[in-house]
């Protein structure tokens, strides 16, 4: 790879360029606004591809971070004497691991999938494009972002362009899921802002030697977070009395970050009891969105919680496992039976995503390798087949304009192919070997099931739950004797066909082939684990 | 008691009479006087100070000079919205006055 | 000594495999082509098994393993691959050869069906994965092709998805195997963790618990073993977990053959032979072994006299009979189990297909509704006759042999399960001898045109015939050579008088008794019913499980979700909606000091600068 080529800037701004590409459209061009959002959804998928393909081919090497210093600003120092200069310094640094690699290139393959089914929008393309283009940069920005305000700013930037999707675009309560969106995402935000001051201001701390004077630094880059927690010297790990200034890292500061971590992306994931939100985000939105929403969205929780909960508070969040399990498997049984009896589509699927999301939360607390490779692996089955899902509902929806359960039956005659693409992506959805979402709750429960053996049996129920809602749906949706009215109905057209196509062969690809990302993952964890290891031994 | 903190005393007296005067009126004509008497009160201070401050200077004087100006411009600008809003409502009871509200 | 065609054995699962990925590709446009792609592909698997199975036969020992890494975590190494025993070879021959024969079939069964190109690309991805089963080495790639075998089985239950019965039939299969599923899921988690090096693979799982001994507690062992068990009740439909089975019958024929005959239900019982040694090692699991499969062989039986679907009596006599097989584990005869596995795959797919041309001719699965047809569909009738012989144990045809090699080892462990074994081959031939009779002895009760089926379907028919008559001479009790090639020991194998002349006696009085009901007349049909109504209606309910099951599970978990449904909806949103109305009355409340007056406003901001000048004036005190 050439060195020089910003890859990391490029994916990120590339959607923000396109965005500012379609404000200078004519509005009347929806053509040009179109074709103008695919391609700029394109590139950065084709950037994250090839960004992959490199990565197989050398793991080792360098070139896949970028660090500038952004904001410097100088603080007041005459309260310690100590530091030459003391200054803020927030660093424009990007960077990919094994771990967002995997939901790098899922939040390409999804946002483009959604770009192409965005031929359900009949109305403003222009705002639509842009704020769809805006909302790429805020995902490809957090799972790239390495320092807290930088990762605080693109996660924000995500939340006003899903506001207004959502309550323009959406269906008939598409208001009041939009503000209740708003709202419990501005809680998460306010939650997560306040741990990151709190880390910023006392691991954040570089000084340059301690006791010396030299310039004392307060910064968010994570690499500096991350080594200060492993240094034994770092001015967080060392005692009160020395500094005058209160930096000291308390077990008090640890858990309240923590905890408020754990409710910034709980609701983001979500977590029970924080899921009612999402319900009506996943019926009111426009189908594109949703696909985003849940393909992607739901995944930034995950990806922070692995990321600031799991790798800078291990021992918090090992001596809270058991708590996390016991929500991990309250969400899986939760989402499950409540959705044995919807009687409402979307909302089968909305609480089937709360249930495979406990699976994650399962991965996550076994603190074992598998569980958390299982962890990532099920954000990113679970992304594509829930995009697949959702994709299929905003076309039956077209066709039927309606998604309740009970109005929809034999559609397997009248639209045989897409009848099929759903009974493949409920298949996926319910755990089948041999397709993607197998291997994710696989690794899950394995990883769970050497420390909490009773805890992973309750929550493996959830499998046999999810074969009843899924079944229970997609069999009333696509078997029985067809209605009348669904006669003459026409199946998916190409645009349609080819993102059910390509999400239902990665699907299978994921569930066949699964090394192609465990390894990937396994090289981003190795590292990371082995640190993790050192500090809950020490 | 020093001579300043007689005049202080009567100036913060008077400063009180004219706030409750504010607070409680209902003559929007009888609050645009308390507001005189609390401008008058902190002409008083600043006299006072001006004579037996730390730092005795005219400056305090000039000071009173311009208030007793502003409040005069004041009152007259005051005067002029009280009889057009007479007009317009036929009262000058301040509880009927919520415009801010609205 | 050579293992050439052993190293391709993948090449076997793959055939199918491509031949579905072709059928998928062209959709329906392929028609009869279709059909043709599938067979071709099943019949390379099976010139290709023929061949593995003859090197086997021809006396190589070792067995052949291949491994890939399909997964890393971590240190461990999830591993897939394949593995030729001799009991593998047995098995691909066996499930290449029935879905050779069920795919001609078709050919003639599905020849009206406009969806028949997807017919075949269902049954080639069966039988790909039901070889990927077979050909497993371990316990994880095994249970994916378990877990695949299961959803082709969904997916075919449900073929004639515009029957409302079939979609029902299709998720109740699906869902109740998936419970046995889990058993095993949870099995192979113990498994991992427990097993030394996260060994998952079937030889290293025979070393640990057979030879070494003691490497894994007992109590674990036991756990493990009757997880595992669980997996294979739910599949081979052992008691009770039998549901689906039965309803499984609304699929096409061909595939009550295939897969709830021959194929899929047995992988339950070829599950547990494959993992032995854990059972083995724990007594208290053989004895559930034991008593489920003997339980279930009379159990099932007896719902087998008192239905009147033809295909679901087929259905219950599956379940008796693997019954058998799995009472053959109990008392730990893996012989016996794949023996009668072996002879069973024969003939009761013959008897299916049978069954099939049957209901092709007469359009009806109603035995009351049929008779006669013994003159006008001769082939059916004589190859039915002979598979119904088989299966009711009569000698010598091949399910005498194996049934007989069941109930000897059934004798030595226990008197109680050899007795409830005999009385079952009782009520076997019964129900045989009820079902035959009526519908191809006596007068035509229809006065329909019924007709001999083409060749293509009689053609396998007299195929599998000849099968159920010779198979079972492999073992007998004069000749062990089947055991001896499958377990590598020579075992002594000397045959039970007593128990071949009760077997048989017990056989060829249930076929008496059935002639004089149903041919002759000498006994009346009501005998039972008109006494015992009772009695009959709960064998024609089938001791109303499926009752039961609905009221102890199906309405709790309807039940528990409209609560939590009201659980999320008012306590958990109705917190939030607290959340937000507390903000909203709060907010109101402020309301009320902004009411337009200056003066209030004026004494708001006196009262703030009061306090605050009272902090500041405070603070010197601190």
């Amino acid at each position: 790879m050439p060195e020089n080529i910003p890859f990391l800037s490029l994916i990120t701004l590339m959607p923000l360029l396109g965005a500012i590409i379609v404000l200078l459209l004519p509005k009347e061009q929806s053509q040009w606004l179109r074709i103008t959002g695919i391609v700029f959804t394109v590139i950065p998928l084709l950037l994250a591809v090839w960004l992959f393909i490199s990565y197989q081919t050398s793991m080792n090497a360098g070139g896949f971070t970028e660090q500038y210093t952004w904001l410097s600003i100088p603080l007041n120092n005459e309260y310690e004497a100590r530091a030459s200069t003391l200054s803020l310094v927030f660093d424009y640094h990007l960077a990919v691991d094994g771990i967002s690699l995997p939901l790098l290139l899922l939040t390409g393959i999804v946002s483009t999938m959604a770009a192409l089914a965005s031929v359900f929008i009949r109305k403003r393309w222009k705002t639509y494009y842009f704020l769809f283009l805006l909302l790429l940069t805020g995902m490809y920005g957090v799972f790239l972002a390495r320092d807290l305000v930088l990762f605080f700013i693109f996660f924000e930037i995500t939340l006003i362009p899903m506001f207004f999707l959502i309550g323009i675009w959406g269906y008939f309560g598409r208001e009041k899921a939009a503000v209740k969106f708003l709202i419990y995402n501005g809680l998460g935000s306010a939650a997560m802002l306040f741990a990151f001051l709190i880390l910023i201001a006392t691991l954040g701390l570089s000084v340059a030697e301690p006791g010396a004077a030299g310039p004392w630094i307060f910064t968010g880059n994570y690499d500096v977070l991350l080594q200060n927690l492993t240094d034994p010297g770092a001015a967080a790990n060392i005692a009160e009395s020395q500094f005058s200034l209160h930096v000291f890292f308390t077990d008090e500061m640890k858990w309240t970050a923590f905890i408020l971590l754990l409710v910034a992306f709980g609701i983001k994931i979500p977590i029970f009891p924080f899921h009612t939100w999402m319900l009506k985000v996943h019926t009111e939105a426009p189908p594109s969105i949703v696909m985003i929403h849940s393909g992607i969205l739901l995944k930034m929780g995950v990806y922070g919680l692995i990321r600031f909960g799991a790798f800078l508070f291990p021992q918090q969040l090992s001596s809270w496992s058991t708590v996390l399990a016991v929500l991990g498997v309250i969400n899986i049984l939760y989402g499950a039976i409540l959705a044995c009896v919807q009687k409402e589509f979307k909302l089968v699927l909305a609480y089937s995503s709360i249930s495979h999301m406990g699976i994650v939360l399962l991965g996550i607390a076994s603190l074992e390798e598998a569980g958390l490779q299982g962890a990532i692996y099920q954000s990113v089955s679970h992304g594509l087949i829930s995009a697949l899902l959702f994709l299929i509902v905003g076309s039956l929806y077209e066709r039927t304009n309606t998604t309740q359960l009970d109005e929809l039956g034999g559609l397997a005659r009248a639209v045989p192919f897409m009848s099929g693409i759903l009974l493949l992506a409920g298949l996926a959805s319910l755990g089948l070997p041999g397709l993607s979402g197998f291997v994710g709750e696989f690794l899950s429960f394995l990883g769970l099931f050497g420390s909490m053996k009773w805890l992973t049996a309750i929550g493996v129920l959830g499998m046999l739950f999810a074969a009843v809602y899924v079944l229970r749906s997609v069999l009333n949706i696509t078997y029985g004797p067809m209605p009348e009215r669904f006669t003459g109905m026409k199946d998916a057209r190409f645009i349609e066909a080819l993102p059910m196509v390509t999400l239902a062969a990665l699907i299978v690809l994921l569930g066949v082939y699964p090394s192609i990302l465990t390894d990937l993952m396994q090289h981003g964890f190795d590292g990371l684990l082995e640190q993790l290891q050192t500090r809950m031994g020490g | 008691m020093t001579i300043l903190s007689s005049y202080l005393t009567l100036a913060a007296v008077l400063f009180c009479v004219g706030l409750y005067g504010v607070l409680t009126k209902r003559n929007a004509i009888i609050v645009l006087l308390s507001v005189e008497l609390m401008l008058n009160a902190v002409n008083l201070n600043l006299i006072a100070f001006s004579k037996y401050g730390v730092n005795p200077s005219l400056a305090g004087q000039i000071f009173t000079l311009f208030t007793i100006t502003v409040a005069a411009a004041e009152a007259a600008v005051g005067v002029a919205i009280l009889v057009v809003l007479y007009r317009s409502r036929a009262t000058v009871n301040v509880d009927e006055f919520d415009e801010l509200r609205r | 000594m050579s293992t050439f065609f052993a190293e391709y054995a993948w090449l076997v699962p793959l055939f199918p495999l491509i031949a579905f990925a072709i059928l998928t590709a062209t959709g329906r446009g392929a028609k009869r082509a279709g059909a043709w792609i599938g067979t071709a592909a099943t019949f390379l698997s099976l010139v290709l098994s023929i061949c593995i199975a003859v090197e086997r036969l021809s006396g190589t020992s070792t067995d052949y393993i291949r491994q890939i890494d399909w997964l890393q975590v971590g240190e461990m190494t999830l591993t897939a691959g394949f593995e030729v025993t001799n009991l593998t070879s047995l098995m691909l021959v066996v499930v290449t050869l029935v879905s050779f024969l069920v795919n001609l079939y078709s050919q003639g069964y599905m020849r009206e069906d406009d969806r028949i190109s997807t017919f075949f690309a269902y049954v080639a991805l069966f039988t790909s994965s039901m070889l990927g089963l077979v050909l497993s080495d371990n316990l994880l790639t095994f249970y994916i092709f378990w877990e695949l075998v299961g959803v082709c089985s969904f997916l075919l239950v449900g073929f004639w998805y515009q029957k409302p019965e079939a979609k029902a039939a299709a998720k109740k299969a699906f869902i109740v195997t998936r419970i046995g599923d889990l058993g095993l899921f949870i099995a192979l988690l113990l498994l991992f963790w427990y097993m030394p090096g996260n060994a998952l693979d079937f030889s290293s799982i025979h070393n640990v618990f057979g030879t070494q001994g003691g490497v894994i507690a007992t109590g674990i062992t036991t756990l493990i073993a009757l997880l595992i068990f669980v997996g294979a009740v739910g599949k081979s439909g052992q008691f009770p977990l039998h549901v689906w089975l039965p309803d499984a019958m609304e699929g096409p024929t061909p595939i009550s053959a295939l897969i709830h005959a021959a194929t899929m239900v047995a992988a339950g019982v070829f599950l547990v032979a494959r993992t032995f040694p854990v059972f083995e090692a724990s007594p208290a699991a053989m004895t559930t072994v034991a008593i489920v499969g003997a339980f279930t062989a009379i159990f099932a039986a007896t719902i087998g006299i008192a239905q009147n679907d033809i295909k679901r009596i087929l259905a219950y006599s599956t379940i008796s009979q693997l019954g058998y097989m799995m009472l053959a584990l109990g008392v730990g005869s893996v012989t016996a189990a794949m023996f009668h596995l072996f002879t069973h795959a024969f003939f009761k797919a013959l008897l299916f297909l049978g069954a099939g041309s049957v209901i092709h001719s007469v359009h009806t699965q109603d035995i009351r509704e049929m008779g006669g047809l013994g003159s006008r569909m001769k082939i059916t009738a004589w190859t039915f006759g002979i598979g119904a012989l088989a299966l009711s144990g009569i000698p010598p045809f091949a399910g005498f042999w194996s049934k007989d090699a069941v109930l000897t080892e059934a004798l030595n462990k226990s008197p109680i399960l050899f007795i409830v074994g005999v009385v079952a081959a009782f009520f076997t031939a019964l129900y045989m001898a009820r079902l035959y009779f009526l519908v191809f002895a006596g007068k035509p009760r229809q006065d329909g045109h019924a007709h001999e089926s083409p060749p293509v379907m009689t053609i396998p028919l007299i195929v599998l015939a000849v099968l159920s008559l010779f198979a079972g001479f492999v073992e007998t009790p004069f000749n062990g050579w089947f055991g001896e090639w499958l377990t590598g020991e020579t075992a002594d194998h000397h045959g039970s008088g007593l128990v071949m002349v009760v077997s048989v006696a017990v056989g060829l009085l249930g076929v008496y008794l059935g002639w004089l009901i149903y041919v002759k007349g000498t006994i009346s049909r009501d005998i039972v019913s008109s006494r015992m109504p009772g009695l009959v209606m709960v064998l024609e309910r089938k001791y109303y499980i499926d009752e039961l099951y609905h009221l102890i599970f199906v309405k709790p978990l309807y039940a528990a979700g409209k609560l939590l449904e009201a659980f999320d909806e008012y306590v958990v949103d109705g917190a939030v909606r607290l959340t937000g109305r507390a903000a909203n009355a709060l907010g109101r409340l402020n309301t009320r000091l902004q009411n337009g007056q200056v003066q209030s406003y004026a004494l708001t901001a006196l009262i703030g600068i009061v306090i605050l000048l009272l902090a500041i004036a405070g603070r010197r005190f601190w």
